[in-house]
């Protein structure tokens, strides 16, 4: 595993040159470990909703115990100093300068809400003007951009799409678009007040020139870059000097083994952080994001104190973090090419801008031809063949390739699991099936 | 201590309609004294464990069935996501309708505890107040007891957004509901006045510190006589420990944690909100602060799916509610049984410390506050802070302590008092517990100057 590549300063994820390989996990622990996952269903799908490793759920199980044993000793003893312990693996990990500026919430939709509502209030408080640029892009995430509407739209600020081109071949056609989204905002004389940029799109998934953006933004005198990075920690490069946004919030649960939920929300410590507030307001409003977010009412904490338990499994791994995420992109482009090859598809996008999903075309005969056909395709290839694997709808024409599914691939996968999706294309394609079969 | 040597069954008081958990469980299926222990066996044995009301409590049987439901979402999240996840939820939903005598399984939704569910009703206050609404100056108003969180939060909402937060001051310790009624009255008065409008009032149900059943149909009435255009009422504290009946109660919006008193783990709440809210302005519905893509399908759509979470906890109400009717007069009877409990421990021990109680029997719910000895010289918060630290770390009894200032001309009051709870799983040797450690100090001469910072 190449050990140049860490300049982010991730010092944790260091590969342990000292330990023997037979230190390294096994083949048969690693399936152990995910032995409660439905050993019936072929699982493309860990971008939708992670997993979580049978010794980290044990781990977490350990707390909840610790929490109902004796409450208000743990509240009193136990949970800040768990909470931070947790948030200080994550500010190495993302090479952040300070603690502070890492804050733990649920998922990124809840890190959304806070970086927006701070916008809202601003837009309401004469510190935005009304008409006042909002960016996104248009794969921006559906909840995102229904939260743009909430907050944004409603408080009078005006929200710019950037279009964005799928299947893509090359950066400069993102940073293209890019550019001329920002031209647009800025012609009105509005300012544009705010960036919403993903790190790797959800669906289509496309890993973006998150820097270069991030570059322009500034030079174009955009006030605040919010990069909502739901799937990045454990599946692309994260380093907060490196990216320099303002806010960034990526979830652990997907790609960083966490269990259902946690996410982490940096804020570059300045003026425009101590406007941050979390939208369940408790009794530490106004003491700092991180320590608002670290108690908003009884709840179980449990997901965000096992961040610890996570690093020790990641190290099991030979190159930890960056060698589960290096093989995963390496095996999963290897997937998609073996996938298209057989079904005389392409790929959504090149190696260089995927992680570890790739978007692999469908055989155009399938006949998909609406976000209600891929959806029920996708219920077919769950209900009749095991296989869980999201499918988005690109348009097109007919006879051309349509649609594309997102395939992932995570430590549990298997070759098998492949396999058994493009058989089941297969027997699709040789049944003559089409969408139009599927009833409602 | 048990359900099974307390057998006082009134069943002539259920006005609430909660008929889910009328079911009186005859002979061999209601559940045992070694078999409450055996559910609440997970608990610290060696704490007197006498602060229900601050964490609640989780029997063994429903975390096995909160349990369940992880493990199905673990093994294939897709799948649970599309077909289990709704149905789930709106089972739940169903249940704590009928529970709390709503009209339409619309009006409830979950969310994670009473902190949600105030961060979501004054929001709305909020965008109301923005959106022009209500004007600015327009009045919000909140009871002096209310919960530290919804201050911050009327703070963070409504102040912050042009409203003017105008605050009841409570007696304490109270004798009556005339007290409360008469302070409530004067401060609407205030409300009212200068051509400002009070949009809001904000109500306790059961206060949190001190602990006092406030008569809250009463002050509602009060609120809708004198044109308050919307209440909300935080019962934090009140399923499972007080009566919980929306129609009788007649709030607009209605919240309670169910990880308190009904059993279930951290953490659910529900929201209740009325519909066909008198004086609402189409537009102006709840939300959900953390926004999906359910955003605009209604609050208990959008409360529903916030992202990907563990929802779990929302799902185990038909276990809690299982459970709740293996006990002699289900939800009732734990309520009637606690609450008398407690009150007799709480004589006990004011008797023993000759001291009082902070409000009378009808003022109490599961909960009371009783008079710590003077000598004990509990002086300020952090007095009662470090004392309960000292007992918790000392004697191994968990019980929240208040700090009530002497008013002027007051000398050598109780100016400490202990908020005891009774839950299913306590005895009372819990509570001799707590009084001999209290009987120890006193004798040994202990102050909280004493107590290092």
């Amino acid at each position: 595993m190449a050990s140049t590549e860490h300049q982010n300063g991730d010092a944790v994820s260091h590969p342990k040159k000292k330990l023997k390989p037979c230190n390294f996990i096994t083949e048969a622990e690693i399936q152990s470990e995910f032995s409660h996952h439905d050993t019936a269903v072929a699982r493309l799908n860990n971008g939708a909703f992670g997993c979580c490793p049978a010794s980290v759920i044990a781990v977490q199980r350990d707390w909840q115990l610790k929490n109902l044993r004796q409450p208000d000793h743990f509240y009193f003893n136990d949970l800040k100093s768990g909470l931070l312990h947790s948030r200080t693996i994550i500010k190495d990990l993302v090479n952040a300068h300070h603690v502070d500026e890492i804050s733990l919430v649920d998922n990124a939709s809840t890190a959304t809400a806070i970086v927006l509502q701070q916008a809202a209030w601003a837009f309401n408080e004469g510190t935005f003007q009304k008409g006042d640029v909002v960016l996104m892009l248009h794969y921006a995430y559906g909840a995102v951009k229904k939260a743009i509407e909430a907050y944004v739209a409603r408080a009078g600020g005006s929200v710019v799409e950037v279009p964005l081109p799928f299947p893509v071949t090359s950066n400069d056609e993102i940073v293209r678009e890019f550019r001329k989204a920002v031209e647009k905002g800025k012609s009105r004389g509005n300012r544009i007040r705010l960036a919403v940029i993903d790190h790797v799109t959800s669906m289509p998934s496309v890993v973006i020139p998150l820097k270069e953006l991030v570059t322009i933004c500034r030079e174009e005198g955009v006030e605040q870059v919010f990069v909502d990075a739901a799937h990045a920690i454990g599946c692309t490069r994260v380093d907060m000097q490196e990216i320099g946004a303002d806010f960034y919030t990526s979830n652990l649960h997907k790609w960083f083994f966490c269990p259902p939920s946690v996410a982490f929300l940096y804020a570059r410590a300045s003026p425009k952080s101590r406007d941050l507030h979390h939208p369940v307001v408790s009794h530490e409003y106004g003491n700092g994001l991180a320590v608002e977010s670290s108690w908003t009412g009884n709840r179980d904490y449990s997901a965000q104190l096992v961040v610890p338990a996570v690093m020790e499994f990641v190290k099991m791994f030979e190159g930890g973090i960056e060698g589960i995420r290096k093989k995963n992109h390496e095996v999963v482009v290897e997937m998609g090419e073996m996938l298209v090859e057989a079904w005389g598809t392409h790929l959504g996008s090149p190696p260089h801008m995927s992680a570890s999903m790739v978007m692999v075309g469908l055989p155009p005969c399938l006949g998909i031809f609406s976000d209600s056909d891929a959806l029920k395709l996708r219920t077919r290839l769950r209900d009749k063949f095991g296989v869980e694997v999201p499918i988005y709808f690109a348009g097109g024409e007919d006879g051309s390739v349509t649609a594309y599914a997102r395939i992932s691939r995570q430590v549990y996968n298997k070759l098998e699991d492949y396999i058994k999706f493009k058989n089941a294309i297969d027997e699709l394609v040789r049944d003559g099936f089409t969408c139009a079969l599927l009833s409602d | 201590m048990s359900s099974t040597t307390h057998n006082h069954i009134h069943e002539n008081n259920h006005h609430n309609g909660s008929h889910v958990a009328k079911k009186p469980n005859l002979s061999t299926s209601v559940i045992t004294a070694s078999e409450i222990k055996s559910e609440f066996a997970h608990h610290d044995a060696s704490v007197a464990r006498i602060n229900n009301g601050s964490f609640g409590c989780c029997p063994a049987s429903i975390r096995a069935a909160q349990h369940r439901w992880q493990l199905q979402y673990l093994r294939q999240p897709d799948h649970f996501y599309f077909n289990e996840l709704k149905t789930g939820i709106l089972q739940s939903r169903t249940l704590i309708k009928d529970l709390v005598n709503a009209d339409h399984v619309d009006e409830i939704s979950i969310v994670d505890n009473a902190t949600t569910a105030a961060a979501i009703v004054l929001q709305h206050t909020a965008w109301n107040f923005r959106e022009g609404r209500f004007q600015k100056g327009d009045v919000v108003l909140m009871l002096h007891y209310a919960y530290g969180a919804v201050k911050k939060s009327m703070e963070a909402y409504v102040t912050r957004a042009g409203g003017n937060v105008v605050e009841v001051p409570l007696p304490f310790p109270v004798n009556s509901n005339d007290e409360i009624v008469s302070e409530f009255r004067k401060a609407l008065e205030r409300g009212n006045s200068n051509g400002k409008r009070v949009r809001l009032a904000v109500i306790d149900h059961v206060t949190s510190m001190p602990c006092v059943v406030i008569p809250v149909k009463e002050l509602i009435q009060i609120c809708r006589e004198e044109g308050v255009d919307q209440v909300f009422v935080d019962a934090a504290h009140s399923i499972g420990c007080t009566d919980v009946d929306m129609k009788e109660i007649g709030a607009d919006f209605y919240t309670s944690n169910l990880h308190k008193w009904f059993f279930c783990p951290p953490s659910i709440a529900f929201l209740y909100t009325r519909r066909n809210l008198k004086g609402s302005v189409s537009g102006s519905d709840l939300h959900h602060p953390v926004v999906s893509h359910e955003y605009g399908n209604g609050l208990a759509v959008e409360s529903a799916w916030i992202g990907t979470r563990d929802y779990s906890a929302q799902l185990v109400v038909p276990a809690a509610v299982e459970f709740v009717n293996r006990f002699e007069g289900g939800i009732e009877g734990i309520k009637k049984r606690n609450h008398e409990a407690v009150m007799e421990m709480g004589e006990m021990l004011a008797k023993a410390w000759g001291t009082h109680l902070g409000s009378p029997a009808d003022m109490c719910a599961s909960m009371v506050m009783v008079g710590l000895p003077p000598c004990l010289g509990i002086g300020s918060d952090s007095d009662a802070l470090k004392l309960r630290t000292h007992l918790r770390d000392a004697f191994a009894v968990e019980v929240p302590l208040y700090y009530r200032p002497p008013r002027e001309g007051e000398v050598g009051v109780v100016t400490g008092y202990a908020r005891i709870s009774h839950q299913v799983y306590n005895k009372v040797d819990d509570y001799y517990k707590f009084r001999d450690a209290v009987n120890q100090l006193v004798q040994n001469g202990f102050t909280c100057a004493d107590l290092s910072d």
